[in-house]
């Protein structure tokens, strides 16, 4: 009991030194390495907000660039009018809203229908908002009004410890098992009493809201965009790579994933910028292979080889 | 046991990989070399127009900078040779300015070159300004762009607001009486489909249809049998090249000929349309430009080098632009004495200086305007300037002759 809770200090301890030092960034850090920083942050809450509904109930979602471009798109529109702590909010909010939407419509889709229709809603989000573009305002592309580096940086921190707080609290609380129980069994689970549906569609819109927040967020750094830039189909599958890479399940394995992903991209690019695709694409083969529980089911897997080793001599 | 291996192995190279992170490219003590940065499409989308469109003429220039000894650099009293940093933006905006910024403030670059596309230039355009570093614009550019007003950017590259006017220039001077106009749904294709017609209406000519497509579309056959249907002369579309392509060949399928063909951005290609349609199916087709080697002393050279370097023509849009601008920023780095972004800027705002195009400046929106050409046209394997005026090196053929029977 007692050791519990002192793991449970240590933790906790760790936790916050390694905020203290990231909020603290701007402060001492160069330049390129708060951007780098912000990249970092901007993928961490996508993977998890990704990882909040799709890794307790198995349902792989294509969609996060869809509410990513809303929240980007949120930001063009009302960047001008509005200070950047309310559009993000808006941005949110209209994703969230979004994903309420298509949630009630679509998550009675089961296995590989949903995600071929949450891929779809990226490309029908970007086909209709070039429409829209063209025949309503006839013009395309739009100017965001940029913000600094350091502003950015701190929006991402800010979204991104919301978030996770927010996944502690869902995964502690009975809708988090309620969750687990989806994923295990559907059937199992309505039939338990759990509003099956409900619940779904909730989530789904919790882990959009987040990740329209980061859009209208990041938005700000890029200057210009049009709806191609803003529904990246490659804002869809970063987040599942990085996800699988560290691990779906623990809260704390797409945070690694997204670090470790966006640094070794960053590095690849930079040092082999014609041969990166290919290192990455091996790195991935051979984590999917030989890691099924990601990064940190590895290194709990060693772990337990050596710990176990020292128990069973005792 | 063999899993395990394999797992140590990987884990052993990742962290080897980030080990080998931090230790970056140190500043050299004494400066030997000039070191300029450019984050562009190596792969993506985009990558196949970069190689046929811009990308090139950047490490031609740096080789012919090289060959002669570097840039002449007073403030180091000796010639610094150039080096090209290149990283790939993967096609994507975010990527991009990540990576510009990388160039600037961590491997703190002398100069950095422009990234590929309208949209890329407008993202890039306001960083290098921020840090104050001068962007000269390569393949891209909008009247978009000129709103953002930047000191450190310069536009090189002649888009709608010069060759909408040429074009309707020509089409009066030939007597096409009516038009259709297709715009590709992007920055690019809006501003310009949107740019022609209202000249087209001054010089009388009659636009039957203004419509627009999405881009990535498979098949644009019913815009050009609407177009056929309303009987018009000329049709017209704001396209790139990938929609530019289906077109050709979708008109050359169906036996679909008009009077007048043009293509904004594609037929400057002698790689990808010339190429791939052969210079009897690309006969009396127009496109933006526009440039050859008739053009001037310089422009024949250019073609040499590039042909013999890579053994291809040069793309006779903004290749000679591109170049010419490069010879300028050369002069006025020569001038200035110095690598001072500031000083030199402030030269290349107001001097002229003699380029292969001819001579080069820039007017106080910083916007080239001694374009060698506007409207180009394929004729028995040239792409002539057909723009009226001195600039002309074939007059127009018109009508264009009918797509060749397969």
């Amino acid at each position: 009991m007692k050791k519990t809770t002192s793991k449970r200090m240590f933790t906790f301890g760790l936790v916050l030194l390694i905020l203290v030092l990231a909020a603290c960034a701007p402060l001492y850090a160069p330049v390129y390495t708060v951007i780098l920083l912000t990249s970092i942050l901007m993928y961490m809450t996508i993977a998890v907000s990704w990882a909040l509904f799709s890794g307790p109930t198995g349902y792989i979602s294509l969609a996060s660039a869809a509410f990513f471009g809303a929240g980007i798109y949120t930001s063009a529109i009302l960047g001008k009018a509005l200070p950047l702590p309310l559009v993000i909010v808006v941005g949110a909010l209209a994703s969230f809203c979004l994903a309420l939407l298509v949630g009630a419509l679509t998550l009675r889709l089961k296995g590989i229908y949903f995600v071929m229709f949450t891929f779809g809603l990226v490309e029908l989000l970007l086909h209709f908002i070039l429409w829209w573009e063209v025949t309503i305002c006839g013009t395309t592309g739009r100017v965001v009004p940029p913000a600094g580096n350091a502003t950015v940086f701190y929006a991402m921190l800010i979204i991104l410890v919301i978030l996770v707080l927010t996944v502690f609290i869902i995964r502690r609380s009975r809708y988090g098992l309620a969750l687990f129980s989806i994923g295990e069994n559907e059937e199992a689970a309505a039939h338990a009493g759990v509003h099956v549906t409900v619940l779904k569609i909730i989530i789904f819109a919790v882990s959009a809201l987040f990740m329209g927040a980061a859009g209208a967020a990041m938005a700000t750094r890029w200057t210009y965009i049009d709806p191609r830039i803003a529904f990246n189909p490659l804002i869809s599958f970063m987040p599942v790579l990085m996800a699988i890479f560290g691990g779906i399940r623990p809260l704390y394995g797409p945070i690694i994933g997204a670090a470790i992903f966006t640094y070794l991209e960053e590095f690849l690019i930079t040092r082999f910028p014609y041969y990166y695709m290919l290192i990455f694409g091996i790195i991935m083969v051979v984590a999917i292979l030989y890691m099924p529980d990601g990064l940190v089911g590895l290194i709990q897997r060693l772990w337990k080889g050596i710990s176990g080793r020292k128990h069973a001599d005792t | 046991m063999k899993n395990k291996g394999w797992i140590w192995i990987f884990v052993i190279t990742v962290a080897l990989l980030f080990l080998a992170g931090p230790v970056g490219a140190k500043e050299a003590a004494v400066k030997d070399k000039i070191r300029i940065g450019q984050a562009i499409s190596l792969s993506g989308p985009l990558a196949g127009a970069v190689a046929i469109a811009g990308g090139p003429i950047y490490e031609l220039w740096v080789e012919e900078v090289n060959k002669n000894g570097g840039i002449y650099v007073k403030e180091y009293g000796k010639k610094l040779p150039v080096e090209l940093i290149r990283y790939d933006d993967k096609s994507d905006i975010g990527t991009m300015t990540n990576l510009l910024e990388k160039l600037i403030l961590e491997d703190k670059v002398d100069f950095v070159f422009p990234p590929w596309g309208t949209a890329w230039l407008f993202a890039a355009a306001p960083i290098a300004n921020k840090y104050g570093y001068i962007l000269i614009g390569g393949p891209g550019g909008a009247l978009k762009l000129k709103e953002l007003s930047l000191p450190y950017f310069f536009q090189v590259l002649n888009f709608s607001e010069t060759q909408a006017p040429a074009l309707a220039d020509i089409f009066k001077g030939v007597g096409v009486k009516s038009v259709a106009v297709i715009s590709r749904g992007d920055l690019h294709g809006i501003e310009y489909g949107n740019a022609m017609v209202p000249y087209f209406k001054k010089k009388g000519i009659d636009v039957k249809m203004n419509k627009s497509f999405p881009p990535g579309i498979k098949d644009l056959s019913p815009m050009l049998k609407e177009a056929k249907s309303l009987n018009v002369d000329a049709f017209v579309a704001a396209a790139y090249p990938d929609g530019g392509m289906l077109l050709t060949g979708q008109a050359m399928e169906l036996g679909i000929d008009f009077n007048a063909f043009f293509i904004s951005v594609l037929p400057f290609s002698p790689k990808l349309y010339r190429g791939t349609f052969g210079a009897q199916g690309v006969e009396g087709v127009m496109g933006g430009g526009a440039w050859n080697a008739k053009t001037s002393p310089g422009a024949k050279e250019l073609v040499d080098k590039f042909v013999a370097r890579f053994k291809e023509e040069p793309d006779y849009w903004g290749g000679l632009y591109y170049w010419s601008s490069l010879q300028h920023f050369q002069q006025a780095i020569e001038k200035a004495g110095t690598l001072n972004q500031k000083k030199i800027r402030d030269i290349m705002a107001k001097e002229k200086f003699n380029t292969a195009l001819g001579p080069f400046w820039y007017d106080k929106d910083r916007y080239f305007v001694n374009h060698p050409g506007e409207i180009g046209q394929w004729q028995k394997g040239v792409f002539e300037v057909i723009d009226p005026g001195p600039k002309r090196t074939a007059p127009p053929e018109y009508p264009k002759p009918p797509w060749p029977k397969k």
